[in-house]
């Protein structure tokens, strides 16, 4: 594994002596940091001055995480300008692209995993199975606007390895298959970084990032995941149909649903009778429902569509 | 299954259709007392055929006729009285008394805390509204100070009667509280209250929206039933000088839950030991 | 053993045992003077008898329980005296209202209010008639022996299973204290009678259904007929109803109920009346008060009798007109200002009619009547 399975068409290697300029980015408990340390061993191993700097801390669950790593000759400042990384790591799609302007116009690499972690705030209907207000993008359109990008599932191959967790590593595998870095130093790095338990795992996931890269890099159109799916939906949560009844003549049109709805899809009629205004809203949460004093409103919810 | 789903609960099954809909005003809180009621009893999966519902007199009075199952509209104040002997004569019944504010603890005062302190295996709903509100909205004893009402017109002055206390000092052996705004939470105090063999009294701040509401300018149902919340939540309004008396520093939830020997299981023990000793004589 | 024993019993102690044989199984009670031995009875003979003794928390609720229980299913009794009664009124009516079949005994004591309590009266006549509120049915019996006492409650019993009504038990502080000899029929000799529970088709069920003689099956709970039961005026299907038509007829039938089927409910007993000129209407302990003044008027040479309504309410009126067809003078000796007299004036001609009352917490004497007689006769 180097330079040297790289084929004539291949972008060239990153040169680490000239310095570089790493963002990695995620959400919490994906592994950024892990990332951003090994990198920061890469450069000092080639003899660099390395500078890290990172956020985190609100990331417990889900929140945004990234890391500058910064090195070269002489490094001064710990931050990465916007426009000026050689090389953003999103460990989450939607993250990327969040981060995407700090990469260096024509030349920065892009390297992304296109698991999506949909944040509670993308949340705009609470109906089951709504459509998220999560990143349209495609791979496909995204990379064409970087100077070399790769849009790949690492979850699936690190869960094809059986430890989804060491989705970061196959990442850093990518990475350093377009970095002028001997595969002795990343190993010699991974086996500093990673706890004896997880050692076998992390080296594998590597050689996985590493082995996909190659092929990538032969042949571009490898470099995204084609069946990404833009239509982002709350995955984890089933989908469920609402059927959802007012009884007009049990009705004494109280308001208390209408005041009450979190979705407000409810309203009084000119017979001062609840109705459903907006039915597209209801999630199906059942407030009405229960909050009807009139047992008028009767909310059905059922597994599927 | 959780709650969001209520997968086969359907209160219709527990209604009588024929009586629908039903005579509480618009935004009378009863009603959603008595789903929560018919829900907990579903979920128990108490049988109809099984569950007696006794009620007292006034709009509290009026709720059960509403259940399809054994409903007695008694007289005003009696409900616990008139259940004590159902109770005790029919052990295999389930039996809730529904009753109100002024129905609970002013005429029928005697009856709660002796119903308390006998802990006959009953479930007593005492729904709160604050007001007489069958006879036109006069001060009850749950009324806050201040407040008026057809016979307070300068306003209450009154104190208040924390109803939960009170059952939980005469030996209630379970105390809850909820608002009808969270009706699965009351819900599950209903259910516990319900499975605790014992007197269980359960307080249930419902509203009166038509009458008390509008004379005191408490807003519409919506607006009443929101501030059930900062109600029992009075402490962020920096209000707790009145303390134990509504609203302030309402706790809600299973309040009391103690381990006291029920009265009609021990009265069956005590008369099968007389029966085998009278059997044993020659 | 199948002949009847026999046992010397107090009054109340009689209503206890007498109650048992009748099927009671629920007692409720207040202690109140003179009635508490019936309930210290009922608390030691229920257990035994695989029923349910309670003391509650006063007399109201004691009525609620009694009624709760007979709504349950168990035969049901109370015992009280006057401030007691007064206090069971609201719920009486309910009774009366809702059908519910129950036992009120009421030993009469001196009233108003507190008045004497150990000392005897019969003023509690008229209440026990009209003391709810409404048009109501109500049947009272009136016993005057001990004997009676359990017999009469045990009649009591199956009247108040038989139309569905509670029954009211009436005797003064004297009977309930009196030591007698009583007869004791073998339990399975006791004639009882048991409502009728509803069977068959729960949906089309009508829980106060206008049957033919008056008194609706009663729904069991647990049976399956779920039903609705209230003191609001209810119409068949046992929902509340203010419709002017339905509202009447319902009333009406609880009323019918009762006076449709006096044969069955009144019963009398006469001495001597047959050819009577004088004749002594008078219940309870002045009854053999009185009883005994006819004798000592017969010996005198004047032909009195005595009528005496055991059934008190409805009051037995073809009976009283028959048994004073002949009569130029009417008696009523009462321990009272004058309850019973009014209802003899009502049915037969108020210039006929004498009164002898008294108030003063002791007993109508056979002296006392006989001179009351030998004024008004003259």
């Amino acid at each position: 594994m180097s330079a040297a399975s790289h084929t004539e068409t291949a972008p060239a290697a990153l040169d680490t002596t000239r310095g570089l300029n790493v963002m990695v980015v995620g959400v919490g408990g994906q592994g950024v940091l892990m990332i951003s340390k090994a990198l920061a061993l890469i450069g000092q191993r080639q003899g660099l001055q390395v500078k890290q700097s990172e956020v985190h801390g609100m990331a417990k669950r889900g929140g945004v995480v990234f890391s500058h790593v910064r090195f070269g000759a002489e490094v001064w400042s710990p931050t990465i300008a916007r426009g000026e990384a050689d090389v953003l790591i999103a460990l989450e799609w939607a993250e990327g692209l969040r981060w995407l302007e700090f990469l260096r116009p024509q030349t920065g690499v892009f390297i992304a995993d296109t698991r999506r972690i949909v944040p509670p705030f993308a949340c705009r209907s609470r109906r089951h199975g709504a459509p998220m207000a999560y990143a349209r993008e495609t791979p496909a359109e995204v990379l064409d606007k970087v100077g070399e990008g790769y849009a790949l599932d690492a979850t699936a191959i690190a869960r094809g390895l059986g430890e989804s967790r060491a989705a970061n590593t196959v990442l850093l595998g990518v990475l350093s298959a377009s970095m002028d870095v001997s595969a002795a130093d990343w190993l010699a790095v991974l086996e500093t970084l990673a706890p004896p338990k997880s050692r076998a795992i992390n080296l594998k996931a590597f050689e996985a990032g590493r082995a996909w890269a190659d092929a990538a890099r032969g042949d571009p159109s490898l470099s995204f995941d084609a069946g990404f799916d833009t239509h982002v939906t709350q995955a984890d949560l089933p989908d469920v149909s609402v059927r959802h009844t007012i009884n007009a003549a049990w009705c004494k049109g109280c308001d208390i649903c209408v005041k009450l709805c979190p979705e407000r899809c409810l309203a009084l009629n000119e017979h001062q009778v609840a109705y459903l205004k907006a039915p597209q809203a209801c999630t199906g949460c059942h407030v009405c429902e229960w909050l009807c004093p009139d047992f008028a409103i009767d909310v059905q919810t059922t597994l599927g569509t | 299954m959780n709650d969001l789903m209520q997968p086969s609960f359907d209160v219709k099954d527990y209604l009588r259709l024929q009586m629908m809909p039903h005579f509480m005003c618009p935004g009378c809180g009863h009603g959603i007392a008595l789903r929560s009621l018919l829900w907990a009893v579903h979920e128990l999966g108490i049988d109809k055929n099984r569950l007696a519902v006794v009620c007292g007199i006034g709009c509290s009075g009026r709720v059960g006729a509403y259940v399809d199952a054994n409903t007695f509209h008694t007289t005003h104040g009696r409900p616990l009285a008139f259940a004590t002997g159902l109770k005790l004569a029919r052990p295999d019944l389930t039996v809730v008394v529904i009753t109100g504010d002024g129905d609970c603890l002013a005429i029928g005062g005697n009856h709660l805390i002796h119903a308390c302190r006998r802990n006959l295996d009953l479930t007593c709903l005492m729904l709160n509204n604050e007001v007489y509100g069958m006879t036109g909205g006069q001060v009850s004893p749950t009324t806050a100070v201040d407040r008026l009402t057809t016979t307070t017109p300068h306003g209450n002055a009154e104190p208040t009667f924390d109803a939960c206390r009170l059952a939980d000092a005469a030996g209630a052996s379970f105390v809850g509280r909820e608002v009808t705004r969270q009706a699965p939470a009351l819900k599950n105090v209903i259910k516990a209250g319900l499975a605790h063999e014992g007197f269980s009294f359960i307080e249930v701040m419902s509203d009166c929206t038509e009458i008390y509401g509008r004379k005191n300018d408490l807003g519409e149902s919506p607006e009443m039933i929101l501030s059930q919340k900062s109600d029992m939540r009075p402490e962020a309004f920096g209000n707790v000088a009145d303390e134990p008396f509504r609203p302030n520093r309402l706790r809600a939830g299973v309040l009391v839950q103690r381990d006291r020997p029920e009265y009609g299981r021990i009265y069956r023990q005590r008369a099968a030991a007389e029966q085998a000793k009278a059997k044993a004589k020659p | 053993m199948t002949t009847p024993s026999l046992a010397s019993l107090h009054g109340n102690r009689a209503c206890a045992l007498g109650a048992i044989a009748a099927g009671c199984r629920f007692f409720a009670g207040y202690p109140i003077t003179p009635s508490s031995e019936i309930a210290e009875q009922m608390s030691r003979e229920m257990p035994r008898a695989n029923g349910v003794f309670v003391q509650m928390e006063d007399e109201i609720s004691s009525l609620a329980a009694v009624i709760g229980a007979s709504l349950g299913g168990a035969k049901a009794m109370t015992a009280t005296s006057g401030p007691g009664f007064s206090l069971m009124q609201e719920n009486l009516g309910y009774a009366a209202m809702t059908e519910t079949p129950c036992v009120i005994v009421n030993v009469m004591r001196g009233g108003p209010s507190t008045g004497m309590p150990t000392r005897p009266s019969q003023a509690d006549i008229m209440q026990a008639r009209w003391g709810t509120h409404g048009d109501h049915p109500v049947i009272v019996v009136a016993p005057a022996s001990v004997q009676e006492i359990y017999d009469e409650t045990i009649r009591a019993f199956n009247l108040a299973e038989e139309f569905r009504t509670p029954v009211i038990l009436l005797y003064d502080e004297v009977i309930a204290h009196l030591l007698e000899s009583v007869v004791l029929p073998q339990r399975h000799t006791v004639a009882t009678i048991t409502r009728k529970w509803a069977t068959g088709d729960e949906t089309a069920f009508l829980p106060y259904a206008e049957t033919e003689d008056g008194v609706p099956v009663m729904a069991r709970p647990g049976g399956g007929h779920r039903i609705h039961v209230t003191g609001l005026t209810h119409t068949q299907d046992g929902f509340p109803t203010q419709k002017p038509d339905l509202a009447a007829r319902a009333t009406q039938r609880l009323l019918d109920k009762i006076e449709f089927n006096r044969d069955r409910i009144e019963r009398v007993e006469t001495f001597d009346t047959e050819d009577a000129e004088i004749v002594i209407v008078a219940i309870g302990i002045v009854a053999r008060a009185a009883r005994r003044a006819a004798q000592d008027l017969r010996a005198a040479g004047i032909r009195a009798g005595l009528f005496r309504p055991i059934t008190l309410w409805p009051f037995p009126e073809a009976a009283l007109r028959e048994a004073t067809a002949k009569a130029r003078r009417v008696l009523v000796p009462e321990m009272n200002a004058g309850q019973l007299a009014l209802e003899v004036e009502r049915i037969l001609e108020p210039d006929k009619v004498a009164r002898l009352n008294r108030i003063d917490g002791e007993p109508i004497g056979p002296g006392d009547i006989v001179r009351r007689i030998r004024e008004t006769a003259a």
